[in-house]
């Protein structure tokens, strides 16, 4: 790797030196083997300290006439343009996770963000600095298009800059064009985030990777989709497209979509590996998504937030009651203003990873007639029955893949504008998980973890919105 | 009641049965209930109510789950009964297109893939040959064969001939199975990749096995016909009358690829999802519109289809006349089938039909000689296999239209199509009008008038041409172009037309396919064309080279207006 043999790399995300490149000391690196398309290179490398420097490297990548890709029979080939899409900002608050974060974006050279500035905080104490490396990398959509090209900023911001990322960020980022932030892993919402959202059209996240029950999270998150004014793209939310394509299938069939307004009760399981005096430390972010959905587009309201089931009684012998190991798991209510729906997420053991989704069943009572929907997954396919009064309906297979990071993330910067669906979706997800908390906290001190439940729980913390406030 | 059993590795079935309990009783009353207090008394409280109620209580029209997925529907299982099955058209389009979107997991998992033809083949055989024309025409190669497996597997064949009665009762039986098999659930769609000759012999047959009901709970049942739909006016009035005794209207997709190319699709996103254009879409900013489908190729082996085809039938008739239909039209009310095509109609019948003594000046044809071609030598028309050596067929023609309405009126269309020209390039070039008064006179090049080329092929996209000042002490302009390309913008491959238009076949979504009416003006206007030239001596054929422009003729047709064909 380029940066390990000069020993002088910043210490955040990395990508490695592509095959058929070589590097050249602090700025174009030479092409010695044909581009072929669909495969970026490494075309530019250098370093700078400060912000000045990073945009005069930025000034120089694209004032170098001879930079060149040699095609298979088209020699000479001048670089045609940097793409102008879009600016993407992550946040990598560990050296593995921009790393990981790196690669990923690396794969979409040509295919999306015209400039990526990778930030890792590093020692807050101590005077500011900023540690850069600039990279610019090329592809060749296909042979017949013109060569496309993006550039990386790994950046790591020590000392006063690293708590004012925003002020770090801001300059670099590409004028007029949309802004997306990716958060990978656990966004600190209580911390420093605030001002990066000022700057964002779109904030992305995966909700499965939050770390414990991923609940809080979730209510820090839906404040921020209730300010309707930043987009939020979430891989948990749209890793299941698949299971909802299926459940919206079913009530494609008018006979059957007349049941819809009539749910009675949902119900999802979903995989855990809780041991038993730990039992809900899973992250149900997935199953609840399932829930929100639901409810946001049947316009149910949430009458009761979730809460633990009731602990399974134990026998006198101390040894857990029968039943124990399905019994354990999250109750919820729904409710349009005439009938409720009851709501059980509950978790089973199962290999599969914490927090996957492994079956979601549906109950509606339509005048004396009961539907039953139970959908389910396997491999890459959905699976969808139904029974009408106890017959079976309908029986429907859909194949669909699951999506790896890299689909999601091109998939969250080529979606424009905000989905008003995933909207109300985290939105009612945070109202399921206890209720929104809206950001900016203002308050580092006493931050969402600082507050005791009954903080939480607290309508004075809450302005009224149905979004509650930070604590003072 | 049945209870849906617990699948391999998945949760227990005991979940169906949560501990909690709706708050309130779940079924309405069957009676009158006693007034509750919180029943609004003033037309504040029942206004208030109402605010709180739900928009979409009550009966549910449409599935409010279904906003914001993918597609606004998945495709109902369905069979995809393909006639001509072992033909150019299914194997080079149809196939490729069906193949790509199982990839893409864009097909129903119940899906079987039907081909019939006169070949004496079987599952298997039928299965090679597909594989090897896909290894050949498949938009992403090489084949996934995970996909090639699960989609070869829902493949099968069956021998007939169109004429034979027997096999269509065959063919009945077959499908039948197929729904118990595959569980196609009595969907079907018969796509007819088949000569034109064909299409009432086999839609009659359909109907006398009754191949065409739709009955309640048994499915639905499409036919997708491929153009050319007739050969003039009359003849496409009576095969849609055929047609139309078997299928109604509803039931029948008449495909004109051209409709399912990304940009085209784009083209009513351009016009009317974007605020600066249609202001000055219309007769005061707009001095004219060109609309070109030059092809490289000549006629492929095909000759004798084209002595009866010719460049009006086969591109005039229908990709031209539908591209300036949807320049021309105006904003539909909704984005739905009927109210497009509504659009699309009134624009043909405000095209005016041409005159006999109008079409000598204001339609140019040509054919083409020997020439080189891609830096290859080519044959002229009259060589090419199966082509008359004293043949007046036409293979390029150029006609200047004009859309009699509020909007369009004054303003030519020039149209133009052609085989074996320079180069390969479809567009739709619309030329704004001069600014009123020259203020940059002192400059060296006058700047030429703003044109937004929308390039359909290749290299889709969009271009507006303006004038620019050149950086320097003086105020010389000249023109520079804002380019957009899809490959640079997106850079993700569109999908082929097919794929899109039997995607939407099969989702029952005829926006992109054309109205009987609308063939049928369409030959309303070329009939006239074709009539004058019957009337007049023979032309002087060739009388362009191939691997050029196109013939003087076309040239003279636009010079004579003061203007000139953009340099495709």
């Amino acid at each position: 790797m380029a940066t390990g043999r000069n020993g002088n790399a910043p210490s955040g995300g990395r990508s490695a030196d592509l095959p058929g490149t070589r590097q050249v000391q602090g700025g174009p690196i030479a092409i010695e083997g044909a581009g072929r398309p669909g495969e970026p290179s490494l075309r530019w490398k250098s370093r700078a300290r400060s912000i000045e420097q990073i945009e005069q490297e930025l000034v120089r990548i694209w004032a170098q006439p001879n930079l060149t890709a040699v095609v298979e029979g088209a020699p000479g080939r001048h670089i045609a343009a940097r793409t102008s899409v879009m600016n993407l900002v992550v946040v990598a608050r560990r050296p593995e996770t921009a790393q990981r974060a790196a690669a990923t974006i690396q794969m979409l050279t040509g295919r999306h963000p015209s400039r990526t500035i990778i930030v890792s905080p590093a020692d807050p104490d101590g005077p500011s600095w900023i540690d850069a490396q600039i990279e610019a990398h090329c592809m060749l959509p296909r042979d017949s298009a013109p060569e496309v090209c993006a550039e990386t900023i790994f950046m790591t911001v020590g000392g006063d800059a690293g708590r004012h990322a925003a002020a770090v960020v801001a300059p670099l980022l590409v004028h007029d064009l949309p802004v997306t932030l990716w958060w990978p892993g656990n966004p600190p919402f209580r911390w420093g985030i605030t001002d990066l959202l000022d700057l964002a059209d779109r904030l992305v996240v995966d909700g499965s990777s939050w770390s414990e029950n991923g609940l809080d999270r979730l209510r820090y998150l839906a404040g921020i989709a209730s300010l309707d004014r930043i987009a939020i793209f979430d891989f948990a939310l749209v890793r299941q497209s698949r299971w909802r394509e299926a459940i919206a299938s079913v009530f494609d069939h008018p006979e059957l979509l007349a049941y819809l307004r009539h749910l009675r009760r949902v119900a999802v399981t979903y995989a855990s590996h809780d041991q038993a005096d730990e039992p809900l430390g899973t992250n149900v972010v997935k199953p609840v998504y399932h829930v929100a959905w639901l409810a946001s587009r049947l316009d149910l309201g949430v009458r009761k937030a979730l809460e633990p089931e009731p602990t399974a009684r134990r026998a006198p012998s101390g040894r857990a009651a029968r039943g124990l190991a399905t019994r354990r798991g999250w109750t919820a209510s729904l409710g349009d203003g005439r009938a409720g729906t009851g709501v059980v997420i509950r978790p089973i053991g199962s290999s599969m990873p914490g927090g996957t989704t492994l079956r979601l069943e549906l109950l509606a009572e339509r005048r004396g007639s009961e539907l039953r929907v139970d959908v389910t997954a396997e491999a890459e396919i959905v699976r969808a029955r139904v029974w009408r009064d106890g017959v079976e309906a309908l029986d429907r297979h859909f194949q669909a893949p699951r999506r790896t990071d890299l689909n999601l993330l091109a998939e969250a910067i080529e979606a424009g504008g905000r989905d008003p669906v995933a909207q109300a979706t985290i939105r009612c997800a945070g109202e399921l998980a206890g209720g929104p908390i809206a950001p900016p906290l203002e308050s580092h001190d006493a931050g969402y973890h600082g507050r005791s439940e009954s903080q939480r729980a607290d309508p004075r913390h809450n302005d009224g919105s149905g979004v509650a406030s930070p604590p003072p | 009641m049945a209870r849906p059993r617990s699948q391999p590795g998945t949760a227990e079935p005991e979940v169906v049965e949560p501990q909690v309990r709706p708050e309130t009783e779940p079924d309405l009353p069957t009676h009158p209930a006693p007034r509750p207090r919180e029943m609004p008394r003033t037309m504040r409280e029942l206004r208030m109510q109402r605010e709180r109620r739900p928009r979409t209580a009550g009966q549910p029209l449409e599935n409010p789950l279904r906003e914001g997925l993918r597609l606004e529907r998945v495709p109902d299982p369905a069979a995809f009964v393909l006639f001509g099955a072992t033909g150019d058209l299914a194997h080079r389009k149809v196939i490729p297109a069906l193949y790509q979107l199982w990839r893409t997991n864009l097909l129903p998992h119940e899906f079987c893939l039907v081909g019939l033809a006169r070949r004496d083949y079987d599952d298997d055989d039928f299965r090679a040959m597909i594989r090897t024309t896909l290894e050949d025409h498949a938009r992403i190669r090489p084949l996934d064969e995970t996909a090639w497996r699960s989609f070869s597997e829902r493949v099968v064949y069956q021998r007939l001939e169109f004429g034979d009665a027997a096999a269509y009762d065959a063919l009945a039986v077959a499908l039948d199975e197929r729904d118990r098999v595959k569980a196609t659930r009595g969907n079907r769609l018969f796509y007819l990749a088949t000569q034109p000759s064909a299409f009432a012999e086999i839609v009659g047959q359909l109907g006398r096995v009754g191949l065409d009901h739709e009955v309640h709970g048994g499915g639905w049942r499409r036919i997708v016909i491929e153009k050319p739909f007739g050969h003039d006016r009359e003849s496409a009035y009576r095969l849609n009358r055929e047609v139309g005794k078997v299928f109604r209207e509803s039931q029948i997709y008449r495909i004109d690829h051209y409709l399912g190319k990304e940009t085209v699709r784009n083209l009513l996103v351009f016009r009317f999802g974007n605020g600066i254009f249609e202001p000055i879409w219309n007769r005061r900013h707009i001095d004219h519109v060109q609309i070109t489908v030059a092809e490289t190729i000549g006629v492929e082996g095909r000759g004798q289809f084209y002595e009866e085809t010719g460049a009006v039938r086969d591109v005039l008739q229908n990709h031209l006349l539908q591209l300036l239909a949807l320049v021309a039209m105006e904003p539909p009310a909704t984005f739905e089938a009927d109210a497009l095509r509504d659009e699309k109609l009134k624009v043909l019948r405000a095209v005016a039909e041409p005159r006999e003594r109008d079409v000598a000046r204001d339609v140019a044809r040509g054919q083409y000689g020997p020439g080189w071609v891609n830096g290859v030598p080519v044959l002229g028309y009259r060589q090419e296999p199966d082509v008359d050596p004293d043949s007046e067929t036409e293979t390029y023609v150029a006609a200047r239209l004009e859309v009699e309405d509020w909007r369009w009126s004054g303003v030519p269309f020039y149209l133009r199509t052609g085989k074996r020209l320079s180069k390969r390039a479809t567009e739709i070039s619309i030329q704004f009008k001069e600014v009123p008064h020259k203020l940059f006179q002192e400059s060296v090049s006058d700047p030429e008038p703003n044109v937004l080329a929308i390039r359909i092929q290749p290299d889709e996209g969009i271009m507006l041409r303006f004038g620019a000042k050149i950086p320097g002490l003086g105020t010389e302009v000249r023109s520079v172009t804002m380019d957009f390309t899809y490959g640079s913008a997106f850079a993700v491959d569109s999908p082929d037309a097919y794929e899109t238009l039997i995607l939407d076949a099969l989702l029952g979504d005829a926006s992109l396919f054309t109205r009987a009416d609308e063939v049928e003006q369409a030959w309303g206007i070329v009939d006239p064309i074709i009539d004058s030239w019957a009337n007049m001596p023979a032309p002087d054929f060739p009388n362009y080279e191939a691997g050029t422009f196109g013939p003087p003729e076309a040239e003279a047709l636009i010079e004579r207006d003061g203007r000139r064909w953009r340099r495709i």
